[in-house]
């Protein structure tokens, strides 16, 4: 077969019908007689495609249509209108050969009972995803290298910490050794080692592997950490694909100026540029200025101040993704 | 084959499940004895008071009452305890995962709790059934018996594609936490035989709700009553009824689209 995509989106377009309602007692009574709905238009016209092994972030506000998209790439929703294509399958036909090729994990939803150890949940997927028992067998033994589970294995899941049980999760969703991961907040609510932790094995496993992975996250240490590439979307439009180390040059074209100055406090800034807080180094104030405009305000700043000590920086990512959702 | 097996160890993954809670398990035993006595203790009560009831005499009626707790026993043991996770799966979106399995996703749904201490219930029921039969002095052929157990078969696929259709309502309407209530009501129908209800609500019964197919009407090929034609076209009902309860389901998965957007 010709070299393809393991994921390939084309045009891809969710709309949900909502009931509309106004509140109040007049209301709900009309409203079960004669329902008015809103279309409410989730993922609109998004095409993109991820090459084999692949790490991507998938980026945007709560709301902008990442969950919806990865409903529609695992197959749990039809598209309004436009396709796609992951490892050659629709995966809306749900076919068990596609199901068995790919995971969605979802940190918000669980998949392990709480009742039982995650031991038996893992031997029920065994029996689900019909693994061998050599297979399962070396597949559990690596997992368990890189995630540490043995110690948990035994006990009922509902005694886990958070982080234990996404580890679990995790792991519960890979035994089937998916080609293609689909992870849905997979760090949430992890404390900063948890976190962590998740991102080298992911990191791990897709070296291990070769798995293509795509991914979204609150965090963006997570999407620093594990993607070379990112896609934003927002109100349902994607809104940049490219390079994480691009996107400052396309969205935000700035720099910032840290300069240290004697009396930090009495010297008026604003005529260089916008003045940001830095929280991170309180020794320095901050200016943002547009990328051209660098060296001009850098020699402006060193005839008219005092200054000790002046650096030119890239903004941080994080705040130039929140202006890319801005835009 | 390969569904025997996820079957083996989904009832392992319960008995061990089950074993976690011996408490529970003994009293359950325990009030399960209790509401047998209690049954048993209506039925002489009535027939203190009359001969028959609608023509059936106290040991077909135990019979019956057997047949009844082998539905119910279905109920207690797949329906009530699925349902609940089935509902609970619904609110807390783990559905999903059950859907994106590379099996049959009904049968996960069917299966996936398994009361195992009701199996005691089982051999309750079949005591029941065998005492019944014995004490009508009726002389069961290897056809009626035969018959029998194909329209158990049938009856309780009847019950088990009324449930799917039930819970499958679940995809339209997200709050349906009422679908079990509803099944119970109807079952409650067919504790009783047919025969008292008047000709309309026999008919409802009967044919409408499906329920008495699996309780009055196995016991009557028991006892010889039907002939061929009847026993083919309930066995028929039993065929025609899981395959639309299988297609009710399909299209509503199709229709299911997750508990957030």
């Amino acid at each position: 077969m010709a070299h393809q995509s393991p994921i390939l989106v084309t045009r891809l377009s969710k709309t949900y019908k909502v009931p509309e309602r106004e509140g109040g007692f007049g209301a709900a009574v009309r409203s079960f007689f004669k329902r008015k709905y809103k279309d409410v238009k989730a993922v609109q016209e998004v095409s993109f495609k991820i090459e084999q092994g692949e790490i991507v972030g998938f980026l945007g506000p709560n709301g902008a249509g990442k969950t919806t998209t990865l409903k529609m790439l695992s197959g749990l929703l039809h598209p309004t209108s436009g396709g796609a294509a992951v490892l050659s399958f629709i995966p809306w036909e749900l076919k068990p050969e596609y199901l068995r090729s790919m995971t969605l994990v979802m940190g918000q939803r669980n998949r392990l009972s709480w009742d039982i150890p995650a031991a038996d949940s893992f031997l029920l997927n065994q029996a689900i995803y019909r693994i061998p028992d050599d297979e399962y067998k070396k597949t559990y033994k690596e997992l368990d290298e890189l995630l540490e589970l043995e110690p948990l294995m035994k006990k009922p899941v509902r005694n886990l910490s958070l982080g234990e049980r996404m580890k679990c999760e995790i792991a519960a969703g890979l035994l089937h050794r998916p080609k293609v991961l689909f992870l849905d907040e997979p760090t949430i609510g992890l404390d900063i080692t948890g976190q962590a932790r998740i991102r080298e094995f992911l990191l791990e496993y897709n070296q291990r592997t070769g798995a293509t992975i795509l991914l979204t996250s609150h965090y963006m240490a997570d999407v620093t950490a594990l993607c070379e590439r990112i896609l934003i979307i927002h109100h349902g439009e994607l809104k940049y694909d490219g390079g994480i180390s691009d996107l400052s040059r396309r969205i935000a074209p700035f720099k910032l100026i840290g300069v240290m100055l004697a009396d930090a406090d009495t010297h008026d800034l604003s005529g260089y540029g916008i003045e940001v807080p830095n929280e991170e180094d309180l020794e320095k104030r901050y200016i943002q200025v547009n990328a051209g405009d660098v060296t001009g305000v850098t020699s402006r700043l060193l005839a008219d101040l005092p200054i000790h000590d002046i650096t030119i920086t890239d903004p941080p990512i994080e705040s130039v993704i929140e202006q890319a959702f801005q835009q | 084959m390969r569904y025997f097996r996820l079957l083996a160890t989904l009832l392992k993954v319960n008995i061990q499940m089950s074993l976690a809670y011996r408490a529970d398990t003994v009293v359950n035993i325990l009030l399960n004895l209790m509401w047998l006595g209690w049954e048993l203790l209506g039925l002489s009560i009535i027939f203190n008071n009359t001969e028959t009831l609608g023509g059936w005499g106290p040991g077909e009626l135990i019979a019956l009452l057997g047949v009844f707790r082998l539905v119910n026993t279905m109920m207690a043991a797949l329906i009530w305890p699925n349902t609940e996770k089935f509902n609970q799966s619904v609110r807390d979106g783990s559905l999903d995962y059950t859907l994106l399995q590379p099996v049959n996703s009904m049968f996960l749904v069917t299966f996936s709790r398994i009361t195992v201490w009701r199996i005691w219930d089982l051999v309750l029921a079949f005591i029941l059934i065998a005492v019944g039969v014995a004490m009508t002095g009726a002389t069961a052929t290897a056809v009626s018996i035969l018959n029998f157990v194909l329209l158990t078969v049938s009856g309780t696929i009847v019950i088990y594609s009324l449930w799917i259709v039930l819970i499958a309502f679940t995809f339209w309407f997200t709050k349906f936490d009422n679908n079990v209530t509803i099944l119970q009501a109807l079952l409650d129908a067919g504790r009783y035989p047919v025969t008292v209800y008047p000709v309309w609500l026999r008919i409802i019964v009967t044919y409408l709700i499906p329920i008495a197919v699996a309780t009055t009407i196995p016991l009557q090929a028991l006892r010889g009553e039907l002939g061929l034609g009847s026993v083919v076209t309930f066995i028929g009902i039993g065929i025609a009824s899981f395959l639309a309860a299988s297609s009710v389901w399909k299209v509503g998965v199709k229709r299911y689209s997750g508990a957030s957007s």
